[in-house]
């Protein structure tokens, strides 16, 4: 539970605030850990272009004299049966993967938010209902199946992947909210607000807003894992990123042929998947020690 | 409140009854509006169904003919009301890419998953939670060190992942169990009781049989179990942990209450509650993931057959997966609550019951 | 006559992050059979610590008891088998607790928490249970015993649908349904409104002198003190600081900081507002290597900073730990 305060309360404590959470974040070393990783594959990625020892392999390569190598010290991970170089191309991949999870989250927190303020604010009202209705369907299935068959729909590539999967996840945070929101504007600082005359967008987001972003925040780290399996598992069946390039869900499935003698084509991405999810689920961790409110 | 009037109408005036009830109804209505959703959908999407089912080489005139069959030139209420009624009637169209009913592939198909998901819930049950219990009460111990790192290899690694480690560790590597199918190749499946394979052979007393699917679904139901396991042990975990500090175990072991006695009954009850509200959730993910280790593993599955579906924008079918993919979950998400509501009097209570 | 419950020098640590928390150092209590012992002293002076040493329910990988003997009827607690502690937990010690609502399982009934404390401290020997209906029958008669209305109804109900009074109550006859000659109360009735304070804690005096148990009554408040019991420990930090029977404590307080506490009452005439103790308890982290109430005494003394003071007696029984009454 976070505690509630209100909007004066909220603007004086923030600097103090950081570094007592770095405190509790530090306390459990596989949060270290796993911020390291996480700062470690966005710089990799970000730079990927010029780290990497064959840049041109991600994109259209082909050298069939190289495929289907082995891990050596020439490559890496391997070659694929094109012969491009697999280490490159899941650097490469990571790049997909971060964009995936920024622009997912990017399209789809914020209406989310919104609509679960506004559902549960107008409760009651014929605005709940229609915003709660729509949110329980899209609950309904779960979100890898709706994605999977919206993506279907459309033709594959990496834009109808991002919007597939954000048109169906933006009703997790609205119904985040909406609970959060329900329990919070019955408090005591809301009806104080009222009375001074704060406008409803005031108090929605000034005053109610600030006390759901713990949950919020927790919510959205342990989601970038999530929506990485989510599009993995999209590009897994084709519907992701379309060839030459290919993220890493592609490059599992390609591998996937492969097996077992050739292995390493989907191993190697296999592992780097989990890695970033790894490291995304244990940031999420360790910024959950940080709302979390300490027992004496 | 137990008079002697018939069964039903004590349901109905038993609040529980009106709280369960009234799940349901939500339910239906909920799904109703799904199937308009995923219909809209379906008839919104750029591209001609009739003319992908027939392929390139169709004439216009076939074409045009598919396309009256199935009312795609009617407006979209239409289509829907066509739909509806024949629905209703138990008929979920013909599949484009199989040629047949939908209700006969789906016949085919939905034990193949079903026994799948049966063992993969029994797999997680088991062994998530003698871990989970066993990590929480021996805390810090070697075993739950080892339990929580691979509770988080187990969270972060997607399903396929595993499947296919699996799949070369165990199938390629070990050759312990198989990789492909759900019935190695020279085996006579028993006659169809109930389409789990591993009960019918039981039945038909093929034991043999049994013996050979059994092995075969066991990759596949580990493979989705692991993610499984991992979290909702990790759940018992914690709450077996939080619980052991709370003050009605004190007060249990200084009433004298014997140490096995705490464990087994008064810790383990409370633990399991916040498990099971996760179940539902878990289930779905269970079919969702259940999508690509299908694949995987060739298991000729309702998972599988709804991403060929997807693939092929087989319209009809795709409906009917998402539709009954819905219906599950649902069905699911009301059993769980039910399940919680017996376990913790206190949200029992504030449900109406008794 | 041999006293019944003896804790002598007891220190326990509690180990965290941080470093070792000290927190008893060096207890030491005597009650004998059929006594009322007031514990007193602030939140945090290791009331309860004292208590769950006793019981043997300290978070053990945390805590610890690194010297010290607590000895019941003759016999060393710490050095006990885990058997010999749980015949001590059906027959012969018992405790109530402060929070009634934690104090019992949320999911299990009233009746099935208490048919199994029933049940269990009633076995004698290794193998013979009373039987369902015995079982039921006593534990009707122990909620009886504790002034419950309609005990029939009351063990099909979950602890939730209870008011607090009536809750506590069941915490009471799941104590006392253990035929036990020691009761430790850990703040029973800091939880209640004053009226049923009032009820609850007659109630377990009266239970108490019929059974003739002991009781160690541990609580912040010295009102509740004087009238309900015999002797009176005063704890501050770890440490007994003052012990004397009650009528004396409060005619003639030696300890400064039992003087502070009793001076801190609030009273109806004279005037202004009464006077409190500065300062704060100490860090248990690191705590002054003397006497612990030093920063905050009035009567500081240079010997009072390099050794903790042991408790002196005085004529009367009086134990007093300060260096102010060394004789």
């Amino acid at each position: 539970m976070s505690k509630k305060k209100s909007f004066i309360a909220t603007l004086s404590i923030g600097r103090y605030n950081l570094s007592r959470a770095w405190y509790k974040f530090s306390r459990n070393p596989l949060s270290v850990f796993g911020l390291i990783i996480f700062f470690l594959i966005i710089f990799v990625a970000v730079f990927a272009p010029y780290i990497t020892p064959y840049p041109e392999h991600a994109g259209a390569y082909t050298n069939f004299r190289e495929a289907s190598k082995p891990p050596s010290l020439t490559y890496f991970f391997g070659t694929d049966s094109i012969g491009r170089d697999i280490f490159t191309r899941v650097i490469f991949g990571y790049r997909f993967s971060l964009i995936l999870a920024v622009v997912v989250l990017s399209l789809s927190i914020p209406p989310g938010i919104i609509l679960g303020l506004i559902a549960g604010y107008y409760q009651y009202t014929w605005i709940e209902v229609t915003i709660m209705r729509i949110t329980d369907i899209f609950i309904a299935v779960p979100p890898l199946v709706l994605a999977l068959a919206i993506a279907a729909m459309l033709s594959p590539n990496l834009f109808n992947q991002m919007m597939a999967i954000s048109f169906v996840w933006w009703t997790w945070y609205c119904r985040l909210v909406y609970t959060m929101t329900i329990s919070l504007c019955h408090e005591d600082f809301v009806y104080e607000a009222k009375l001074i005359g704060a406008s409803n967008t005031h108090i929605l987001l000034r005053e109610i807003l600030p006390n759901c972003v713990a949950p919020i925040l927790t919510k959205m780290t342990l989601d970038m894992g999530l929506v990485i399996i989510v599009g993995a598992s999209l590009s897994f069946i084709g519907l992701g990123v379309q060839p030459p390039k290919s993220d890493l869900g592609t490059m599992i499935a390609n591998g996937a042929r492969g097996l077992p003698t050739e292995w390493w084509a989907a191993v190697f991405p296999a592992i780097a998947i989990t890695l970033i999810i790894l490291a995304f689920n244990l940031v999420g961790d360790g910024l959950q020690d940080v709302f979390a409110v300490e027992e004496v | 409140m137990l008079s002697a009037s018939p069964y039903t109408r004590e349901l109905i005036n038993n609040k529980m009854g009106k709280y369960i009830i009234l799940r349901l109804l939500q339910t239906v209505f909920v799904l109703f509006c799904l199937s308009l959703l995923i219909f809209f959908i379906a008839r919104v999407m750029p591209g001609d169904p009739a003319r992908v089912a027939l392929g390139p080489l169709a004439t216009r005139e076939q074409v045009q003919e598919l396309r009256e069959e199935m009312h795609l030139d009617k407006p979209f209420f239409v289509q829907y009301y066509f739909w509806f009624i024949s629905v209703l009637q138990g008929d979920l169209g013909k599949s484009l890419y199989t040629r047949r009913p939908v209700t006969t592939d789906l016949k085919e198909f939905i034990p193949a998953t079903l026994e799948l998901m049966i063992f993969s819930f029994l797999i997680s049950l088991i062994i998530g939670q003698v871990m989970g219990v066993f990590a929480g009460y021996f805390r810090d111990s070697w075993f739950d060190n080892l339990f929580r790192v691979f509770s988080y290899i187990g969270i972060a690694t997607p399903a396929f992942a595993i499947a296919i480690f699996f799949l070369l560790i165990f199938s390629y590597i070990l050759n312990f169990a198989p990789a492909v199918g759900r019935l190695s190749l020279g085996l006579k499946p028993p006659p169809q009781i109930s389409g789990l394979l591993i009960l019918d052979s039981l039945f038909a007393r093929q034991f043999n049989t049994a013996f050979e699917a059994f092995k075969h679904v066991l990759l596949p139901a580990t493979s989705l179990a692991v993610a499984n396991i991992a979290q909702e042990g990790r759940i018992t975990r914690s709450s077996i942990i939080a619980n052991l500090q709370k003050d009605y175990i004190i007060a249990h072991i200084v009433y004298g209450i014997p140490m096995r006695s705490i464990i087994f009954k008064y810790l383990l009850k409370p633990s399991l509650i916040p498990t099971v509200s996760i179940m539902g959730l878990d289930f779905a993910c269970l079919i969702a993931n259940a999508f690509l280790v299908e694949t995987i593993f060739m298991w000729p599955g309702f998972s599988r057959y709804g991403v060929i579906a997807m693939l092929n924008k087989d319209l009809n079918a795709i409906i009917a997966v998402v539709l009954i993919i819905g219906v599950a979950y649902s069905l699911m998400n009301v059993i769980v609550d039910i399940i919680v509501s017996f376990l913790d009097p206190r949200i029992r209570l504030q449900r109406g019951g008794i | 006559m041999m006293p019944l419950l003896e804790i002598k020098n007891l220190h326990v640590q509690f180990r965290v992050f941080e470093g070792e928390l000290k927190v008893l150092n060096g207890v030491d209590i005597v009650i004998s059979e059929g006594e009322k012992i007031g514990l007193v002293g602030e939140t945090g002076c290791g009331k309860t610590t004292t208590m769950k040493s006793v019981l043997q329910v300290l978070p053990t990988p945390i805590a610890r008891i690194s010297t010290g003997e607590i000895i019941y009827k003759g016999r060393d607690i710490l050095k006990m088998r885990p058997n010999e502690i749980q015949n001590l937990r059906k027959g012969e010690i018992t405790a109530i607790f402060q929070d009634s609502l934690a104090a019992l399982n949320p999911v299990f009934t009233i009746g099935q928490q208490l048919c199994d404390v029933v049940k269990y401290s009633s076995r004698d020997g290794d193998r013979n249970y009373l039987s369902k209906k015995e079982i039921i029958s006593r534990s009707i008669a122990v909620l009886k015993e504790t002034g419950m209305p309609d005990p029939e109804r009351i063990l099909k109900n979950y602890p939730i649908q209870l008011s607090g009074g009536m809750r506590q109550r069941v915490c009471i006859s799941e104590a006392i349904s253990i035929a036990a000659k020691l009761l430790i109360a850990d703040e029973p009735t800091t939880s209640l409104d004053v009226t049923i304070q009032d009820q609850v804690l007659r109630l377990l005096i009266r239970l108490v002198e019929k059974k003739n148990m002991s009781i160690i009554l541990i609580t912040h408040s010295l009102g509740i003190v004087r009238e309900l019991t015999n002797r009176v420990y005063v704890m501050y930090a770890g440490n007994i600081v003052e012990t004397v029977r009650t009528k004396e404590l409060f005619a003639n307080p030696l300890h400064p900081y039992t003087r502070g506490l009793i001076n801190a009452i609030p009273r109806l005439t004279g005037e202004g507002i009464s006077k409190g103790i500065e300062g704060r308890i100490p860090n248990y982290l690191n705590p002054p290597a003397g006497c612990r109430f030093y920063p905050r005494c009035e009567y500081r003394m240079t010997v009072c900073l390099e050794k903790p003071p042991p408790l002196f007696t005085t004529g009367d029984n009086h134990g007093i730990a300060c260096f102010l009454y060394k004789e």
